[in-house]
């Protein structure tokens, strides 16, 4: 007698997520990812190495040793706080580019049809080709911001531990873009699509985030509006950015909040717009 | 809905629109058709018939547009439904980063399998089909014929009670294609519903025990195999027969044809055959054979889409 099968979405989901990561191995993303990522590390290994700490104290001609605790640990805030905003740009847009064509090959003619004709909802489907992507990106990111605070650290025997708050941030806004990817891959089967949109979603919102700037110079009520209707609707790829280095840098309380949940609102619409199309449509 | 039926369907439709042109084709038009649990079934027809959309309705991959199908008394629309299919599609594209064992797993896992389950059963079906020897390869090495084979083991892997196979000899040697009818018919000896889409009017007639034939997204002909092949008349075969005695045979409804082996008789009924013998051996003819005669699948299906070229496409 057959035995009824009765496995959880969860074991299901997993599959998925292990298959995306060996599809992510076998197309040399996870690796590729991986190797950039080491090569970023091994840049600044290499200028920790020229003692590019003591060679900048040294040029800023400080002398007494108060002066100069004060300024190695300015100097490492500074370069803490820029050094998350590589990472964070660097992470985000490689990470982008790494996941632009895991959706499009999951809808292949033949291969879709394949996975369809199991006994898994399409929403399974989709999240779990997104979690499995999404872990590709995280794993990623911990290893290039763990490594290079790593090395950071043990250079300049300062240990700041709100710089591992790249992590999070860079995972966070990854999460929502990967919305954007997986959408446009359902809408338009498209790698080049599912790049160039949330691409274009980071530049943007760092011309959005110059408001206060523009609606000064916006001469009507309407235009002023608009200007800020888009602000709060697209992801705040920028402000988050700027949080994060301005965190870093003076060791403020900054609104984080704000662009988190409006980015968490935008990512979630799109998710579930997504998921929606693709209960839809015919493969 | 009742479980006797592997698969039954009514009035099942599906009407495509462009997206701009607003230019429509209905591709299955009010299908319902019934495939008893445990028959091998053979769904036949020309390209473009609407069988590959009939199967996909089936298995939720294409929305109907109208209508309703269900898989063992379930309603095809529920992810449930599918838990006793095995699919294997045409053209399918498996992913080529994956080994034949790592595919297998993979699939499995889907179809609920759980993990001590498929390490049992993998090796298992990579002997029966063939590729023991071939699991722990990347499936980009295979050839169109093995993945055939590794798509069919796909398809076993969860132990399905319904297998529904698109080509499934597609690229496949004369041996290998014997191999996979052999397995099939294994399978049916458990109860297992075999549902085939092909293009082989042979491999359907030899192993089909229901056919259905598709013309233009409608249902031309259906039945069981041995009835719609039922003996239909009978072939008497002569030489040296004497114009008179022809137009005699003539005279009583025998169509004939000049062969290699002398003149071929057709008759409908086994009266007129003996009318037709006494005739002959009457006018001192002589009898070279006599054969019951049909019709063979390609006649039905030639017969079924025979209008084919002169209907237009359906535009709606």
């Amino acid at each position: 007698m057959r035995k009824e099968l009765t496995t959880s979405s969860f074991t299901v989901v997993m599959a998925l997520v292990a298959d995306t990561f060996q599809e992510a191995r076998a197309r040399w993303l996870f690796w590729g990812l991986f190797t950039l990522s080491t090569l970023l590390i091994l840049i600044f290994l290499f200028a920790l190495q020229v003692d590019l700490t003591a060679g900048a104290i040294s040029l800023l001609g400080v002398q007494s040793t108060v002066r100069h605790i004060y300024s190695l640990q300015k100097f490492v805030n500074v370069s803490y706080s820029w050094v998350s905003i590589v990472l964070y740009v660097w992470g985000t847009f490689l990470a982008i580019f790494a996941s632009a064509g895991l959706m499009p090959s999951v809808l292949e003619a033949g291969r879709i049809s394949l996975l369809l004709s199991k006994p898994v909802g399409r929403t399974t489907l989709l999240l779990g080709r997104y979690f499995g992507n999404f872990l590709v990106v995280a794993l990623n990111h911990i290893y290039l911001v763990g490594g290079v605070w790593l090395i950071l650290g043990y250079k300049t025997k300062i240990w700041d531990y709100r710089f591992l708050l790249a992590i999070p941030v860079s995972i966070f806004i990854f999460a929502v873009l990967l919305c954007v990817v997986v959408f446009m891959g359902v809408i338009s089967e498209s790698a080049a699509l599912s790049v160039m949109v949330p691409v274009a979603l980071g530049l943007i919102s760092a011309l959005l985030a110059q408001y206060q700037v523009v609606i000064k110079l916006l001469d009507s009520e309407w235009s002023r509006q608009l200007w800020m209707l888009f602000y709060w609707i697209v992801p705040k790829v920028y402000d988050l950015g700027s949080a994060l280095r301005q965190v870093i840098l003076l060791d403020k309380q900054t609104d984080l909040a704000t662009p988190v949940w409006t980015s968490s609102l935008f990512g979630l619409v799109v998710l579930i717009s997504a998921i929606y199309i693709f209960r839809k449509r015919d493969f | 809905m009742s479980t006797d039926y592997a698969i039954e369907t009514d009035g099942l439709k599906k009407l495509y629109r462009a997206r701009f042109r607003g230019r429509e084709v209905m591709a299955v038009s009010n299908l319902s058709l019934r495939v008893p649990a445990g028959v091998k079934y053979g769904l036949l027809g020309p390209n473009g018939a609407g069988k590959t959309t009939f199967v996909k309705m089936l298995l939720s991959a294409v929305r109907p547009s109208a209508g309703s199908a269900w898989l063992y008394g379930q309603d095809a629309r529920l992810p449930e439904s599918r838990r006793p299919v095995g699919y294997l599609p045409e053209n399918h594209r498996f992913p080529t980063y994956l080994t034949g064992h790592g595919m297998l797993n993979f699939y499995g896992a889907l179809s609920g399998l759980p993990s001590r389950e498929r390490r049992r059963r993998i090796p298992k079906l990579l002997d029966l089909v063939g590729l023991s020897s071939w699991g722990p390869v990347r499936i980009k090495k295979y050839s169109k014929g093995m993945l055939q084979r590794l798509g069919l083991a796909q398809a076993m892997m969860h132990d399905p009670r319904l297998l529904i196979l698109d080509e499934p000899t597609d690229g496949v040697d004369p041996a290998g294609r014997r191999e996979i009818r052999d397995i099939l018919n294994r399978l049916t000896d458990n109860g297992v519903t075999i549902f085939i889409n092909s293009h082989l009017l042979s491999e359907v007639e030899s192993f089909c025990e229901y056919v259905a034939i598709m013309r233009k997204g409608e249902l031309a002909l259906e039945g069981k195999m041995s009835q719609l092949l039922a003996k239909t008349g009978y072939s008497v075969t002569s030489a040296n027969l004497p114009d008179a005695v022809l137009r005699d045979i003539r005279g009583i409804g025998g169509a004939i044809a000049s062969t290699l082996h002398g003149i071929a008789i057709q008759t409908d009924t086994r009266d007129h055959a003996n009318l037709v013998i006494d005739k002959i051996r009457a006018a001192g003819g002589l009898i070279e054979s006599l054969t019951p005669s049909g019709s063979t699948l390609e006649d039905l299906f030639l017969r079924a889409t025979a209008s084919e070229d002169d209907l237009p496409e359906r535009p709606v």
